[in-house]
């Protein structure tokens, strides 16, 4: 195990297969790293050099990956709740964000969307709720009725 | 993919941005894609939604995203169980 940056890369894995496993770090990206480190293709994590290993380093902290990023992430979505805009919005509801249609599914948004403001959207549901004149019963409500 | 920079942030000319800011009149308009400028920081606008005229205060935070932006269009349905209450 080669502990880089607070992410552990098995020993067995090809190079190219083990940087995935960054947050932000994908296949074309690990390629390039390979690339500018010139490390072979089929190069795995124990057959790295000390110098490798710490040109790599050196080059992974420079990026913004793992934590910055998702900081990075949650300050942008952050920024469009606190203007209110749009996009705000429909991250608040936790709906999908770019015209997607919510008739059905949507689950990817309903998944990912609201979780960036859990605290937040919390009280925006319970706010919503009393916001509806909560009605007894439905056949009390059937009566009540103002026919015209 | 953004639009390009050689074109400049898309605007339309508002009647009034002057007079608006020295006497803090909303400005009154239907032009959604208007992008704001850094001028328009500190004015008040009412943005037409296809209904009516939705009223918003700029911030320094808003520059660059358009006017519609902050306007919602659509009300989000929810059920009543009778019509008259």
């Amino acid at each position: 195990m080669l502990h880089l940056l607070g992410v552990n890369l098995p020993d067995q894995k090809l190079v190219q297969y083990a940087l995935p496993l960054f947050y932000g770090i994908g296949q074309k990206a690990a390629l390039k790293i390979l690339g500018s480190l010139s490390i072979h293709k089929a190069c795995r994590i124990s057959e790295l050099t000390e110098t490798q290993i710490n040109q790599l380093s050196s080059l992974l902290s420079d990026m913004t990956i793992e934590s910055d990023l998702r900081k990075q992430i949650r300050a942008n979505i952050m920024h469009h709740r606190s203007i209110g805009s749009y996009v705000g919005r429909r991250h608040a509801m936790a709906l999908p964000v770019r015209g997607q249609n919510t008739q059905n599914n949507a689950r990817t948004a309903r998944r990912l969307n609201g979780r960036w403001l859990k605290s937040e959207k919390r009280e925006y549901s319970s706010s919503a709720r009393s916001f509806f004149p909560s009605v007894d019963s439905p056949f009390e409500a059937f009566f009540n009725r103002k026919w015209f | 993919m953004p639009r390009s920079v050689w074109k400049g942030p898309f605007f339309v000319a508002l009647p009034g941005l002057k007079q608006a800011l020295t006497q803090n009149i909303p400005v009154r308009t239907n032009a959604r894609a208007c992008t704001i400028l850094p001028s328009f920081v500190g004015l008040k606008f009412q943005i037409h939604n296809g209904k009516d005229y939705i009223p918003l205060s700029v911030t320094e935070e808003m520059v660059g995203h358009k006017l519609g932006e902050f306007a919602p269009t659509r009300k989000r349905f929810n059920y009543r169980q009778t019509k008259n209450r």
